[in-house]
């Protein structure tokens, strides 16, 4: 038992390849995200892992057995589908027990299992509804609860939460992550959130155009981007790039429109070794601050000059939509929830938390 | 021949147009109703199809205009029985299928011809109505008579044949000769020539089959030669006789030895199983002839022989066909009985002849006995044309089709003994008929 | 709106307003359905013989329904249009379902069979009844010629009772599966995709595929299809009249059929209305029966 593996795996439909090649491996027990934008092959990559859909090329292992042509009923996997595809026609213990039945499992264990699946997900009293007479949260849990009564090697999600309103979502999000630690199963959750990806994950694995960006822990995926595109898609609000130059020859600097900000020693190392001097920087909306609210003028944080445009109130916080020179950027600053509206000015910028990508190959110089 | 009439016609007009303008001391019958229009429904069959040309000749000769309504003759009833109950109709002649003349009358729909033969100006001294064929005439157009649809004292003259026709036997001469039969005068020897052609492989006889009206014309054919009749003179059914039973036997006999299919032939299926040449033998109306030399229609043509309907205890051929008279509503009666008289008298009835129709006059017949094989024979057939052949009363519908129609189609579709099949459509027949009131005399008498 | 202190003088029509909206297709039902079957029912109530005025005609009140009654030509007649429509309907049910299921498929070629199947569909009844009677004329028929080449005796399809009855719920279910299969195609195409995908991933085969998935959501689309079908078998009327005429003997004469026989064959105008009053209840406790089995107009949100 290894967990999923994909081993070279291709995909294309007719004449256009969706996923080039793929190699991707799973590990038992975790819960992977998959996540990117919307057409960047993960539900198809989901679907190749579930088996409705064939790959083109290239090897699919489940718990070790090579599934790659294998039904779905035989890949011993669970799957929760954004819409819920629930049964219509069956109630809410039918459509958990379908399963179960097909497989021809005694009467007793397809009831003591549906028991506590719904008692784990507080359905017991929905047990004899049809899905029309369910809430949109009521069937994501039906949904789910036919997963779980499978007790499947693998559990697959596509999308599930987005067809729910914030705050349904949000406690969705919870609850999963505490079924993960209960039931201890490999899943492998698809969405375009990066949200749901960085509170959920394990680990994430960030798709692009069929291709994987970066594969990592949450907190790797933030803090040490690979790319331009991984940098922009995780983190919210997403990461400003500004284009600048590198400039000076100890100690380097990136100057651009509106801003002069020396590096740290770390990335001063990292560019010199770098031969472009055409750069783009990165600066996360959160790493902006004030002086004296999170900020303090020293040589880590670079002071930048904002043209304040609006300035969102959002409790202890407040977001700015700004302009450095001509660029727009956004920035969140802690300022406490008794402060004024910001204005335009001086602002900090902590250098240690600025990243650094290469113009033309949009790969980070780290 | 054509010819001359046709410049003897030309004179005549030639001579009455020029009559007409030199004032009124010429009488001209047609003079009076010049520029009226008539109109006709008929059925859009062969006969009046042809009887289209005499019409024009017609309206040429004296000024009155024609119309023709042709319909399926199928659907010719339901329309002319909505235009003659309106009060002002608009045919002012009309041509029915014999059956429905009794109804007509009933209804009141027709108007009596007598008062227009009792009009010396209109009526032509020379039409001659004993030249008609009489079995032709009673059946299409007289009404009120013995049984209410028979010559009689208390009966009279609705209508004149036009179309009319009887049945006689068509046969294939090649079969014959090729198989060494003798052409059947009599029912035995008929029966005999169709379990010979059974046996050598030859569909012998077609006939109608079909459920409701169709296998009943089928029977009611070999029904009055044997003798039979559907009621005795006080309306008693009698389709439970021995003779009734013996032609339904013979009926099942034609099934099984003639053409396949019998069962669900109507007369134009029946007809095509002849004149494709899927059967050896014809005993139907005397259409056939004409049909057969129809090259359309016929692959036969050449090897048709006519013999007379065969007898049995008698000799019987069926009256049928269509009549044509004046209903009671129209507006121009006397116009249309002059039209009548046109289509019906000796010259019309031989322009008839010559445009492809069925004569009606003896005389007509003998004098084109040279032109067609069938007219001799025909010629000869008339005199024992039947006209009781089927009752001709409102009832008769159902009793032919719910009856008759279902009891014959077991007879034929089964081998079921015959005798309980005519009994219990006897009983329903009777049942019908009393239901209908036609016994109620006879209930009057014996309970006083 | 003079007074606008006083809005409540609206408020109490508003009870009544969906009434007044609906009306005008009441209205129209009224006219076009409700008084044809009300004046069959007065004309049922008359001897009336086409010909005559209608003001002469006898009123003899219940007669005719009690003759009916006690007809055994409309017994056997009812009879036959039941198993009729047994035989019809479970045919064309079972085949229009399944040849919807499987040129459901987008396969190469499926939407030209899709169209050639539907051709009889669009031929008019008229016409479907002369085809097939000449197809299965005993003496010049294809299906006698091509027996024959076989050797098999040529059969009097239209003339035997049992091969007649044979014939005319083959040339229905010739007509009227596809009827079946496009409305049950239509039905499967609108299934979401997902379902389906989750029934596979559940462990469902091909049959309990369908069986517990694909028909369960399409039973609403079954159902209405299975009363048009229903409904039909007790109008049709052009393909046997002109197949058999409802012969030999009664063996194929359906009620309607029948009751065309009784009015323009036999003249019977005001018997027929009373059988016609019978078909009427006839067809609207069937089609009742199969609304309260399952309303299909109930479970609409289903999908």
């Amino acid at each position: 038992m290894s967990g999923v593996k994909l081993s070279g795996v291709m995909k294309s439909f007719g004449e256009t390849t969706v996923i080039p090649m793929m190699d991707l491996q799973f590990d038992e027990g975790e819960f992977v995200v998959i996540v990117g934008p919307s057409g960047c092959g993960k539900s198809t990559t989901l679907r190749m892992i579930a088996g409705l859909e064939p790959v083109s090329a290239g090897q699919i292992f489940i718990g070790g057995n090579d599934v790659t042509w294998a039904p779905p009923k035989e890949r011993d996997i669970a799957m929760v589908f954004q819409s819920y595809a629930l049964y219509p026609h069956m109630d809410v213990s039918g459509n958990m027990s379908f399963a179960l039945r097909l497989a021809g499992r005694p009467r007793d264990e397809v009831k003591q299992r549906v028991r506590l699946a719904a008692e784990m997900l507080e359905l017991t009293e929905y047990l004899d509804r049809r899905p029309r007479d369910l809430s949109g949260g009521q069937r994501q849990r039906v949904a789910m609860g036919r997963a779980i009564v499978r007790d499947a090697y693998c559990f697959l999600f596509d999308e599930p939460l987005s067809n729910l309103d914030a705050k349904l979502r949000s406690t969705m999000r919870t609850e999963l992550a505490i079924l993960h630690k209960r039931l201890k199963r490999t899943m492998i959750y698809v969405t375009h959130d990066q949200i749901e990806a960085m509170t959920m994950a394990d680990r994430i694995v960030i798709m692009d155009r069929g291709i994987i960006q970066q594969v990592g822990t949450p907190r790797d995926v933030y803090n040490t981007p690979v790319n331009r595109f991984v940098a922009g898609f995780i983190g919210s609000p997403s990461m400003n790039f500004l284009k600048a130059q590198l400039t000076g020859s100890d100690g380097l600097r990136v100057r651009g429109k509106g801003f002069d900000i020396p590096l740290n020693p770390r990335l001063s190392k990292a560019a010199t070794d770098h031969s472009a001097r055409d750069v783009v920087i990165g600066l996360r909306p959160e790493h902006f601050s004030v002086e004296g609210a999170g900020g303090t003028r020293s040589s880590l944080f670079a002071p930048i000059d904002l043209t304040v445009e609006v300035a969102e109130y959002i409790g202890s916080s407040q977001f700015l939509a700004a302009r450095i020179d001509d660029q727009p950027v956004t920035a969140s600053i802690e300022v406490g929830p008794d402060s004024a509206p910001l204005e335009s000015g001086e602002y900090l910028f902590d250098t240690n938390r600025m990243y650094l990508f290469d113009r033309k190959s949009g790969m980070a110089i780290a | 021949m054509r010819f001359l009439d046709w410049k003897n016609r030309l004179a005549a007009v030639t001579m009455g147009a020029a009559l007409a303008i030199a004032g009124p001391l010429m009488a001209n019958p047609y003079e009076k109703y010049a520029g009226t229009t008539l109109v006709i429904s008929w059925p859009a069959l062969a006969h009046f199809t042809a009887a289209e040309e005499l019409l024009e000749e017609f309206t040429e000769e004296t000024g009155i205009e024609v119309e023709v309504d042709a319909l399926q003759y199928l659907k010719l009833r339901d329309r002319q029985l909505l235009e003659m109950s309106k009060e002002e109709g608009e045919y002012d002649i009309v041509s029915w299928v014999v059956m429905w003349k009794g109804e007509y009358v009933a209804k009141g729909l027709l108007t009596p011809l007598s008062q227009f033969f009792t009009n010396g100006a209109l009526v032509d001294p020379e039409f001659d109505i004993d030249d008609i064929a009489d079995a032709y005439l009673q059946n299409g157009g007289i009404v009120g008579g013995g049984k209410g649809y028979l010559p009689g004292k208390s009966g009279a003259l609705y209508g004149l044949p036009f179309g009319a026709e009887t049945s006689i036997l068509a046969y294939r001469k090649d079969i014959f000769e090729e198989q060494g039969l003798a052409v059947p005068t009599t029912y035995d020897e008929l029966a005999g020539v169709m379990t010979q052609l059974g046996e050598a492989g030859i569909p012998a006889m077609t006939s109608r089959g079909k459920t409701g009206h169709q296998v009943t014309a089928g029977w009611l054919l070999h029904l009055a030669p044997m003798g039979g009749k559907i009621f005795d003179d006080q309306w008693n059914p009698v389709i439970n006789s021995p003779e009734a039973v013996k032609a339904a036997e013979f009926m099942r006999h034609v099934v099984q030895t003639g053409p396949t299919g019998i069962e669900t032939f109507g007369f134009g299926e029946a007809s095509a199983a002849f004149l494709q040449g899927d059967a050896a033998l014809y005993l139907d109306t005397l259409k056939i002839a004409a049909m057969s030399r129809n090259p359309n229609l016929s692959t036969v043509d050449g090897n048709v022989g006519f013999a007379l309907h065969p007898t049995d205890v008698r000799c019987g051929s069926e009256t049928g066909g269509f009549a044509i008279g004046i209903p009671a509503n129209s507006q121009n009666q006397e116009a249309a009985f002059l039209l009548i008289q046109y289509l019906t008298n000796k010259a019309g009835d031989q322009r008839m002849v010559e445009l492809g129709g069925d004569p009606i006059r003896h005389s007509t017949i003998q004098n084109n006995a040279d032109l067609f094989p069938e007219y001799p024979v025909v010629a000869e057939q008339l005199p024992c044309a039947d006209p009781d052949w089927r009752p001709l009363i409102p009832e008769w519908n159902e009793l032919n089709i719910d009856v008759l129609g279902q009891a014959l189609t077991k007879v034929i579709t089964t081998d079921d003994p015959i005798q309980p099949i005519m009994d219990e459509a006897n009983e329903k027949a009777r049942a019908i008929m009393e239901r209908e009131g036609y016994y109620k005399w006879a209930e009057y008498r014996q309970g006083s | 709106m003079a007074n606008p202190s006083a809005p409540p003088a609206t408020v109490s029509i508003r009870p009544l307003s969906p009434y007044f909206f609906i009306l005008p297709a009441v209205a129209i039902m009224v006219a076009g359905l409700v008084y044809p079957v009300l004046q069959a029912f007065y004309l049922s109530l008359f001897d009336w013989k086409i010909g005559t005025r209608f003001e002469d005609a006898p009123f003899v009140g219940t007669r005719h329904f009690v003759r009916m009654l006690t007809d055994d030509n409309v017994h056997e007649s009812i009879w036959v249009t039941l198993r009729f429509g047994f035989w019809t309907i479970t045919i064309e049910m079972f085949l229009g379902v399944s040849l919807a299921l499987l040129l459901e498929k987008p396969i190469r070629g499926a939407s030209v069979f899709r169209t050639i199947f539907i051709l009889p569909l669009m031929i008019s009844p008229v016409v479907v009844g002369l085809i097939w009677r000449y197809l299965f004329d005993a003496r010049i028929g294809w299906i006698n010629y091509y027996l024959g080449m076989v050797g098999i005796e040529p059969q009097v399809w239209l003339g035997d009772p049992e091969l007649a009855f044979f014939a005319i719920v083959f040339t229905d279910i010739w007509q009227w599966t596809p009827f079946i299969f496009i409305i049950v195609i239509a039905g499967l195409q609108a299934l979401p995709s997902e379902i389906l995908e989750a029934s596979r991933i559940d462990g469902a085969n091909w049959w309990q595929h369908i069986l517990f998935v694909k028909l369960p959501m399409i039973r609403s689309i079954l159902l209405i299809a299975l009363l048009l079908r229903l409904i039909d078998v007790f109008r049709a009327l052009e393909v046997m009249y002109i197949l058999t005429g409802g012969g030999p003997g009664r063996a194929t004469e359906l009620l309607s059929l029948h009751i065309y026989n009784r009015a323009f064959e036999t003249q019977q105008l005001g018997y027929a209305s009373a059988i016609s009053v019978l078909l009427i209840l006839i067809v609207f406790g069937l089609s009742f029966a199969i609304l309260v089995a399952g309303n299909p107009m109930k479970e609409k949100s289903d999908i």
